[in-house]
């Protein structure tokens, strides 16, 4: 009888801490869809405030050169590559810095240095950009202007100059998301190397980096994803020079020159100008769009990614 | 479980309920960077001696302040450039009222190497020809052998209008040009005194001697005007402005308040203590027998 209680008692508490999870789970469910409507309300927005520009101007919106408002001419296509440039420039130079420090914290550093190391690097992401925005026009800026001196720029305020800033505020990210896309490849596979002879140097090149290689692209993709959407510390230090579109699309003088980007060009007055004119407003609220879908994207790919990787270290 | 998730949705709403009363009686204030320093002195020492509440910011300058008030967001706009009929016809809704609170003069400034070269004055045609690319060498004005660096105002800027205004007449008739562009004063300053060969816009009493420096105005050949009060006063230097409070008709209750303060003598002498001309001041310069106009 005492044993039938028991049991009975059990299932009761089986019970209850099923109706609990259930409700946990009703919490997520609302808690998720709220999100998920956000979003979508987000996007739906954005694109019927930008609906009259891209109804206007269609293609050319995207594809035109020239942005002139009072004019009504409006051509994202400089803004879009003083967008990808900013964003090339600062992957150019933090991925390699970045992945190279992940193998170390990952594969050489004892095990308390790594912790430190990644601590001290969190907390540098941590920082708000609008600090790293005021060491750009403190430091950066100066040292970009008189390195650039023979080749006799403008000003110090360039597109090259923002991206080295981003470059610096992206690091932390690919360095953390690499250096966690490393260590999650099994130990089981490092053993197995050794055991077959490979010294360090050869593991880490033939075994380890190639089965991370998702999980790094993941990282280096949002990092991206921060890169084009970077508003406040790009403003400062980009010069938000319109139209710069260039005459040779991989020349390096428009990227010693000032520029624009989809965030920078958000962030200035002219969206106060363009309250009160429709065309005006669709077309600042379409940068909005082109941002979220670019800096989506980027997220969306690294989100695939990460997951194909999460499947092939669950596999193996 | 249960108890942290009927805590979290209790913090949840706890939140929202707070943001949603966040100071709800806070005078807020907004525009122009030039008004905003005096305004902002006036603000600290209201709400320290009157208990005011008072929110202020400069975000999108003069235009910012124009279009923040037209959507009802602000209480009271500053502006460095009277409002225009564009202004007024796309916020049909809202009757702009304006106080004037002091004078002010727009200059062109150039920085350090650009002055010891020898520029100390530029005629209208020397800006335009400046502005619409054609001298692009600070040599083809007498000056050092240097590219012009022309950093624009933000279009909207109080600043960028008066001087657009002064070059073509309407600033809707200012050729498009593409600059590197500044904001607000206080970056304006900092990048042209940290360019060589660089030229702007900027509030007269911002250019400091130090790091830029105010060219004067060829109206007539061999005729400079300098930004200095009296030629303010006279109308004589061209760029002149008011320095603006606009509020959505009369100003009652804290708004009055606060134009009162800035209107009496405490928030005169900051107006003065900034650089700009105060009302009294440009009263007694345009009543005096030196003064040589007398609107």
């Amino acid at each position: 009888m005492t044993g039938i209680r028991a049991l009975e008692t059990e299932s009761v508490q089986a019970q209850k801490l099923a109706r609990r999870v259930s409700l946990t789970q009703w919490t997520s469910w609302v808690l998720c869809l709220i999100a998920l409507t956000s979003l979508a309300a987000l996007v739906l927005v954005l694109i019927h405030e930008s609906w009259p520009v891209w109804r206007v101007a269609g293609i050319d919106y995207l594809a035109g050169k020239q942005w002139l408002s009072s004019r009504h001419l409006f051509g994202a296509a400089p803004m879009i590559y003083g967008t990808m440039a900013v964003a090339i420039i600062a992957l150019g130079c933090a991925a390699p810095i970045g992945i190279g420090a992940a193998i170390c914290t990952s594969e050489l550093l004892p095990r308390r240095a790594r912790l430190t190391v990644k601590i001290l690097v969190e907390l540098l992401a941590g920082v708000p950009s609008v600090v790293y925005g005021l060491l750009g026009v403190l430091v950066l800026r100066g040292w970009v202007y008189d390195l650039l001196e023979p080749l006799d720029p403008l000003s110090g305020d360039t597109l090259l100059t923002g991206g080295l800033l981003v470059g610096v505020m992206i690091l932390p990210t690919i360095l953390t998301l690499s250096d966690d896309a490393l260590r999650g490849v099994p130990a089981s596979l490092r053993a197995a190397a050794r055991g077959l002879g490979l010294n360090a140097r050869e593991t880490i090149c033939r075994v380890v980096l190639p089965q991370a290689i998702p999980g790094i692209i993941a990282a280096i993709l949002l990092a991206l994803g921060r890169a084009l959407g970077e508003m406040i510390a790009v403003f400062l230090v980009v010069g938000r020079q319109d139209n710069q579109w260039p005459e040779r699309l991989w020349s390096v003088t428009p990227l010693i020159s000032p520029g624009q980007t989809l965030a920078s060009k958000l962030g200035g007055s002219e969206i106060h100008i363009a309250h009160g004119d429709p065309l005006h407003w669709a077309a600042m609220v379409g940068l909005g769009l082109l941002l979220l879908g670019m800096a989506g994207g980027a997220a969306a790919a690294a989100f695939l990614l990460q997951q194909k990787q999460l499947r092939h270290a669950q596999a193996s | 479980m249960q108890l942290q998730t009927a805590f979290f949705v209790l913090a949840i709403t706890h939140a929202s309920c707070h943001l949603a009363q966040a100071n709800p009686a806070a005078l807020r204030i907004n525009g122009s960077t030039t008004v905003n320093l005096p305004v902002a002195e006036a603000a600290e020492i209201l709400r320290s001696e009157a208990q005011l509440a008072i929110t202020i910011d400069t975000q999108g300058g003069s235009s910012g302040g124009v279009s923040l008030l037209g959507d009802g967001r602000i209480d009271i706009g500053m502006s460095s450039k009277p409002l225009s009929q564009t202004d007024r016809s796309r916020f049909p809704k809202i009757s702009f009222h304006e106080t004037r609170i002091g004078e002010d003069a727009v200059a062109l400034i150039v920085s350090k190497d650009v002055w010891n070269g020898g520029v100390r004055s530029l005629s209208k045609l020397q800006a335009q020809g400046i502005y619409e690319r054609r001298i692009t060498n600070w040599s083809q004005l007498k000056g050092p052998n240097r590219r012009v660096a022309f950093f624009n105002k933000e279009p909207g800027r109080g600043t960028w209008e008066i001087f657009a205004r002064w070059l073509y007449g309407d600033p809707n008739e200012a050729p498009a040009a593409a600059f590197p562009e500044v904001g607000g004063n206080e970056e304006c300053r900092n990048r042209v005194g940290a360019t060589r060969g660089a030229m702007s816009q900027l509030s007269a009493s911002w250019a400091d001697g130090k790091t830029v420096f105010a060219l004067g105005i060829e109206v007539e050949p061999g005729q400079t005007v300098r930004p200095t009060p009296e030629a303010l006063a006279d109308h004589s230097y061209p760029m002149s402005r008011p320095l603006l409070l606009l509020t959505d008709g009369e100003p009652k209750g804290n708004t009055k308040r606060f134009v009162d303060f800035m209107l009496g003598p405490k928030g005169q002498q900051l107006v003065a203590k900034h650089g700009y001309l105060s009302l009294e001041q440009l009263g007694r310069l345009r009543s005096s027998p030196s003064g040589r106009g007398s609107n």
